[in-house]
């Protein structure tokens, strides 16, 4: 195959059949600011954030979506680009929550962060869109805020290109322009799976959480721990966004896509069953069972010894093999190591085996 | 798995068998969608229709026990077109002549009499799969939870060296490891045949290395399997330790278990909740969520990663492994000093040359896919790169056995189990999650319209499922996801076990019950409103606190 080349800002570049300019501006580092672009989505060219100028075409050209071609000149930061960049936020910005306190309540705002670095062209009118939400959505987990929403469609495409589930869409046209599902029903009454990806990769908050937006601390003042997630084999990265003075996880979001194997994204169990970690039924102390037949609390003194009492009555009674030893496939690496240690080494039994094996 | 997630969106073909992918692995099921839309073919072989069987290419819908039939009819089609790669055979394999033979006698035809799945959707298959280099196969435990588990996954198995789909991306033969440590589980040792890093617990040396690398002379008396240990329980074994494991809910054959359980002398039970074997419990020990300890899971392609603590455990609870270590202490096990949980990671790693090059702190950022044997190495990304890992690939030639229990006049239906998307296993997580309860709130059990008719049940009628082994209720779902003569229920609900009905005959290797199918029955119920549920939260502490 022949080589092709472009120029980007005076670089030459080759790139590979196929590639956009973003993917080939982006392989020389030159960073290219977008919005309603996400690298898992094919490329709506919705936000007009991205565009740049392309020698010989008189119309700026958005990067995200146009493919390169050979000789191309292209110029990622001028006047023209710049004064572009400016009027589309301005835009955006005048078609969402003007109060940035308000516009990151909950979620970070990418229109408000990119505004911070590359300016606007002044705060323009409110537009007050008619758009509109679904405050009787009954779902648990995923809120639609319509004054938030400035209609670049990542969510939906989301939905549709990578859940696949196809449970929200954009409906009506203009300035009442939405994300509705099929006859306003509720998330739960449709096939949304709850994978909550829409929330992910909302630039303004539009998407959120409900019980997280109900605790009322926004996300930048959470501290996020990156740990694996604790149900199904996929070993899915997640942040847990921890209120340290409260001890309590708030909420769960995925690492950024391309740096861990869920690519951004997470299911509806990664995302949103975490209250079980805080739930009120969990064993906060260690319980004996009495003569009289009932689980009573004991100090973890008493506890322990009646369990090396218990287990070691059946060795002296039985012999070790008499004993049998389940680990769990949900506990970590060294807990399983410990725990067939612990069979072999202080119980003489190779009577270990972990839970799933039948 | 022998190659990696990230690569399943570059796959050509994949055969999806066994898995209901995209509720029980969302995320695998997502490379998967990936794939599709970039034009890979689907075959998904499965006695249900599921998500994936409906954008499938082909939907391979089996009688439920029957996949030694498709398989070895897969092998028959691309041995009798000689698709085969007969000089990756020849370099890279044993044992080839006995499959072909075997295989000679599994014609399409007769597969579509035992199996039901036409015999040109077979050869299709089968042909796309042989010509197709980037193919991989995906399983899971639709495959492992049968009596004739491990013929099927040899079955699977010959597939893949017959065709040489392995050794390099985006192809071999995965299976999705259904709990977020399975993996990691068994690479420990917690198995009683290996020590950590498959190290043979029969082969003398390695007893040898570990007692002394514990201190402690290694018996020599081969230990039980799960399933052995379940069914001998109160007669040969006497007192048991559960660390995160409700067995009440999970094993097979459930009812037997409960009234053996009454015959044994101590039982400890370690979790986070107080789960239904707690019935049986003389001590139970309150123990970390995963989010409140460190340490590292291994995921179904091998990759280690880290597991840290984001808040402080509830009240007195600790770490499992802080348990495990006091345990070990009082019991008169002298442990050496460990300054933290990386330090046992360490000494698993210095015994187990699979995960030598393995540590905390190089998979601070980064997980590490295993073998890594050096610390300068890198993950392993896919194995048997450049040639089958024990030298050469051996076929084992399979013949079909039925499954254990068969539809009879009696109980004409096939009952199979599984998970579902919104809850998880014993479900004493996911049903505490008020978003996920009110999604699925309660057991149920899927029946054919046509079955359903004849039987005169309605849609969302309460009826009984009775097997041989007992009997459970839950409300009707009629749905054309199961075939006429299979119905389908989930595993997750305390108040509907579908462990009181599933048979504990186990696999012959491996132990695994076969959980996929048994011979049931419907039976309607006089009294819609019986419900055999716990008054308010759907399990009752109380009610777990007293000996039964």
């Amino acid at each position: 195959m022949n080589e092709q080349t472009l120029t980007i800002n005076g670089v030459t570049v080759v790139y590979r059949p196929g590639e956009t300019i973003l993917e080939a501006a982006r392989r020389i580092d030159v960073d290219i600011p977008t919005l309603c672009h996400d690298d898992r989505i094919e490329p709506a060219a919705a936000c007009r954030i991205c565009l740049v100028e392309v020698e010989g075409s008189r119309l700026m050209q958005p990067s995200c979506h146009s493919k390169a071609q050979p000789g191309m000149v292209i110029t990622t930061e001028s006047p023209r680009v710049s004064r572009n960049r400016q009027f589309s936020l301005s835009l955006h910005m005048a078609d969402t929550v003007s109060d940035r306190t308000i516009a990151e309540d909950a979620n970070p705002n990418r229109l408000f962060e990119l505004a911070d670095v590359h300016g606007t062209a002044g705060v323009w009118a409110h537009v007050d869109s008619p758009r509109q939400g679904r405050p009787l959505d009954v779902n648990r987990f995923i809120h639609f805020r319509e004054d938030r929403c400035i209609g670049c469609a990542l969510c939906t495409r989301y939905c549709d290109e990578i859940e696949g589930v196809t449970a929200i869409t954009l409906a009506h046209r203009g300035a009442l322009t939405t994300i509705s599902t099929a006859d306003e029903l509720s998330l739960t009454d449709t096939t949304c799976e709850l994978c909550g990806g829409c929330i992910a990769v909302c630039p303004t908050g539009a998407m959120t959480e409900k019980a997280a937006l109900a605790y009322g601390k926004p996300e930048k003042e959470l501290e996020k721990i990156r740990t694996t997630c604790n149900f199904c084999g996929v070993g899915c990265q997640l942040d847990l966004n921890v209120d340290r003075a409260a001890n309590r996880i708030v909420k769960v979001t995925p690492p950024p896509p391309g740096t861990t194997v869920n690519d951004g994204n997470l299911c509806v169990k990664g995302r949103f069953a975490n209250d079980f970690i805080h739930h009120k039924d969990r064993l906060t102390e260690p319980l004996v069972r009495d003569a009289d037949g009932v689980l009573r609390p004991a100090s973890w003194d008493e506890a322990l010894d009646r369990v090396v009492e218990g287990l070691q009555g059946v060795v002296t009674r039985h012999g070790p093999h008499s004993l049998g030893f389940v680990s769990s496939s949900r506990c970590t690496g060294e807990e399983n190591y410990l725990f067939q240690k612990m069979s072999r080494a202080a119980f003489g039994t190779h009577n270990i085996h972990q839970c799933a094996a039948t | 798995m022998t190659n990696s997630i990230p690569e399943i969106r570059d796959t050509d073909f994949m055969l999806v068998i066994g898995s209901n992918t995209s509720e029980a692995h969302p995320i695998i099921a997502m490379e998967m969608k990936q794939a599709v839309r970039r034009g890979a073919k689907l075959a998904v072989a499965d006695p249900r229709a599921i998500w994936m069987s409906s954008i499938a290419d082909w939907h391979l819908q089996i009688e439920p026990g029957s996949d030694v039939w498709l398989l070895n009819a897969l092998a028959h089609v691309i041995v009798a077109e000689g698709l085969e790669d007969k000089e990756w055979i020849a370099e890279n394999t044993e044992g080839f002549d006995t499959v072909k033979e075997t295989v000679a006698a599994y014609t399409p035809e007769k597969a579509e009499e035992v199996t039901g799945v036409p015999a040109d959707m077979i050869r299709e298959v089968a042909r796309a799969y042989a010509t197709t280099r980037k193919a991989g196969i995906y399983y899971t435990l639709g495959i492992t939870e049968h009596t004739t588990g491990t013929d099927n996954v040899y079955a699977l198995s010959n597939l893949v060296l017959m065709t040489g789909h392995l050794g390099g991306p985006s192809m071999g033969m995965n299976p999705l490891r259904g709990q977020n440590n399975v993996q990691g589980a068994n690479d420990s040792g917690a198995t009683p045949v290996f020590y950590p890093g498959y190290q043979w617990a029969k082969d003398e040396d390695v007893r040898a290395k570990f007692g002394e690398a514990w201190g402690v002379e290694q018996s020599d008396v081969p230990g039980l399997n799960l399933n052995e240990m379940m069914k001998k329980m109160g007669t040969h074994v006497k007192g048991m330790y559960l660390m995160g494991e409700d067995i009440v809910m999970s094993e097979p054959n459930v009812g037997r278990l409960e009234e053996a359980l009454n015959g044994i002398e101590f039982m400890v039970v370690q979790d986070i909740f107080l789960n239904e074997s707690c019935r049986y419990a003389d001590v139970v020990l309150p123990a970390a969520a995963f989010a409140e300890k460190d340490g590292v899971f291994t995921n179904s392609d091998r990759r280690v990663q880290r597991v840290r603590k984001a808040v402080d455990p509830p009240g007195e609870a600790r770490a499992d492994w802080e348990i495990i270590l006091d345990v070990m202490e009082r019991s008169g096990y002298e442990n050496p000093r460990y300054e933290g949980i990386a330090d046992v990671y360490a000494e698993m790693a210095s015994l187990a040359p699979k995960f030598a090059g393995i540590s905390h702190e190089r998979i601070d950022k980064d997980g590490l896919q295993w073998p890594v044997e050096t610390m300068d190495a890198p993950s392993t990304i896919y194995l048997h790169k450049g040639g089958v890992l024990r030298g050469k690939g051996l076929f084992q030639a399979v013949e079909y056995r039925p499954p254990f229990e068969q539809a009879d006049p009696e109980y004409p239906l096939v009952l199979s189990t599984g998970r579902t998307l919104y809850h998880y296993n014993a479900a004493t997580q996911t049903r505490r999650v008020d978003g996920l309860a009110e999604k699925q709130p309660e057991a149920f059990i899927e029946i054919h319209p046509r079955t359903a008719r004849v039987l005169g049940v309605e849609d969302g009628a309460m009826v009984d499922v009775v097997t041989r082994r007992g009997r459970v209720r839950c409300r009707a779902m009629v749905s054309r996801q199961v075939k006429r003569s299979t119905i389908w229920m989930p595993f997750h609900f305390a108040e509907a076990r579908a462990n009181l009905l599933t048979t504990d005959a186990g696999d012959a290797v491996t132990g695994t019950g076969e959980y996929k199918v048994c011979a049931a029955r419907i039976e309607l119920v006089d009294d819609p409103d019986v419900r055999n549920v716990f008054p308010g939260s759907y399990q009752s502490p109380v009610e777990l606190t007293t000996k039964q």
